[in-house]
């Protein structure tokens, strides 16, 4: 294992170390406040009260609030990893950024097996939720942490099945390779059940919406209940950061990454993703959250079935 | 730099198996045991066995959430929330270790290892389809289902509404002293609002 000689297949070139990080930290720095001001916004209007713009420089304001406050501890926490949980999650957010291509031929590591490397940093968040929920020591967080676990191993499969499905076509595990495929006929038409199924997985993973289970107002604050200052704002800045990384993912596996008319690729793939997740915040707004034991029947019950369904319609329409 | 992201990998992992066995709860343990399994997926990502390496992390996060939340949910220990030892039969268990170990190091440095590059890689994994979805197909396919038959009876056996209504449904509490009456209070459900009249349906 010297590294030289050895056939590395070919792929979309990785971006150079330095040009990814900037990449990285512009896209998740910026999507994640658009995502949260969004969020702000959509929630004032619908709530008719305040100007829409003073909910924005409201969020940032808190943001800025929340990173000079002191960090308080419960009584014998594993420390380490509650401290470590938040920047692990936004860990995940990045290695998952990381296989989505931006544009055409362009993406920090487009490698082959693309949609494993994403689906494991789904499976990896889902570690990271329950420990941060687990470690305070606390037992409003242990309840929520337990019960993301159960709406969680519900969603999970769901992921697997559709993503399968978009790379049926493909021929290929790679994103890249998904959104190239869709140069034709975009995945939200010819697997029509792939892209509804996504948005729940993608509220799961953040735990929004409907799927709101574990810093939920129900559990008093639930996994987030210990939190302060500086450790509160990165959980909710890294969870913000990975919303705009599952709508990213929507928009290159469901929506046709970056083919478009007229305007360049790049431009589109922001385009889409923006709409992504508009519908995501959306309905993180306006669903009501669901019990958990309700959502593991209807994940098990109704959307397993279909996400089968949504395989099987990817692998007769591609032979 | 690959022999040094190899060494640091390598390290991580045997470190942090070493220590599923030094901690005191099974929720550390079972993700020291993941963090042990995600360093040994980057060392076959490193052999440059991609899918294997990247299914290795994927699989493994998947199983071992779901191992910490059984073993939890199935100990004596309220909720394994009590500091416990990991350990049991530790000698013999040392003794089969060394024994394991040992066997693996002597392949490692004694058996003649083909040297000769894999040609194409796509090739390697047609093979390795064929053998799987060919000669083998029975077996893994039979194995496959198998296995879903177990978790589908699992899920069933553990699920607490049945077919046959809610799972709590006829349980009755034993009596409190042996031989004595079975009292209706203390049963796990209020079967209606009509107080104790259990002969009314």
């Amino acid at each position: 294992m010297g590294g030289d000689g050895v056939d590395v297949p070919a792929g979309i070139d990785p971006l150079h170390p330095a040009v990814a990080l900037v990449v990285v930290t512009a896209v998740l720095g910026l999507g994640a406040v658009a995502a949260v001001v969004l969020r702000r916004v959509v929630a004032a209007s619908l709530a008719g009260r305040g100007e829409p713009l003073s909910a924005a420089t409201e969020a940032l304001r808190e943001a800025r609030w929340l990173a000079g406050q002191q960090v308080v501890t419960t009584e014998r926490p594993d420390l380490a990893t509650w401290i470590l949980a938040p920047a692990a999650y936004l860990g995940l957010a990045v290695a998952a950024l990381a296989v989505v291509p931006l544009s055409a031929g362009v993406a920090v590591a487009d490698v082959r097996t693309g949609i494993v490397v994403f689906g494991a940093a789904e499976a990896l968040a889902i570690v990271v939720i329950f420990l941060h929920g687990w470690s305070p020591n606390s037992p409003f967080a242990l309840v929520s942490a337990y019960r993301f676990v159960a709406v969680a191993l519900s969603y999970e499969l769901l992921s697997m099945f559709v993503l399968i499905a978009a790379a049926v076509p493909a021929e290929s595990l790679s994103i890249g390779a998904i959104v190239d495929s869709q140069a034709g006929l975009w995945n939200v038409v010819r697997q029509p059940l792939g892209l509804p199924l996504w948005l729940v997985v993608s509220w799961g993973v953040t735990f929004s919406g409907p799927l709101a289970v574990v810093d939920s107002a129900d559990l008093a604050g639930g996994g987030g209940v210990e939190d302060s200052g500086l450790q509160r704002l990165t959980w909710a800045g890294a969870r913000a950061a990975m919303l705009v990384v599952f709508a990213m993912a929507g928009a290159a596996v469901f929506l046709g990454g970056w083919h478009g008319p007229v305007l360049p690729g790049g431009a589109w793939m922001a385009l889409k993703t923006a709409t992504v997740l508009a519908v995501l915040v959306g309905g993180d707004v306006v669903l009501a959250r669901m019990s958990a034991q309700r959502f593991v029947r209807l994940a098990w019950g109704v959307l397993l079935p279909l996400a089968f369904l949504d395989l099987l319609i990817g692998g007769l329409g591609s032979l | 730099m690959i022999d040094v992201a190899f060494v640091v990998f390598s390290l991580a992992a045997v470190l942090s198996g070493y220590l599923v066995f030094r901690v005191d709860s099974m929720i550390r343990a079972s993700f020291l045991l993941l963090a042990s399994f995600l360093n040994v997926g980057a060392v076959l990502v490193l052999l440059l066995a991609e899918y294997l390496g990247t299914a290795l992390l994927f699989m493994m996060t998947v199983e071992m959430v779901v191992m910490a939340l059984f073993m939890v949910m199935f100990m004596m220990n309220p909720a394994g929330l009590n500091p416990m030892s990991m350990v049991h039969q530790p000698r013999a268990a040392a003794l089969a270790g060394l024994a394991a170990a040992a066997g693996i190091w002597a392949v490692a440095v004694f058996a003649d290892f083909p040297d000769a590059p894999v040609v194409g890689a796509d090739q390697a994994v047609r093979d390795l389809g064929l053998e799987l979805l060919g000669q083998s197909m029975l077996v893994f396919e039979s194995a496959g289902v198998t296995l879903l038959a177990t978790m589908v009876c699992a899920v069933v056996l553990s699920a607490a509404r049945g077919r046959f209504g809610d799972g709590y449904e006829g349980s009755v509490a034993p009596p409190l002293e042996p031989g004595g009456d079975h009292r209706p209070e203390d049963d796990l459900v209020d079967t209606d609002t009509g107080g104790h009249d259990h002969g009314g349906h």
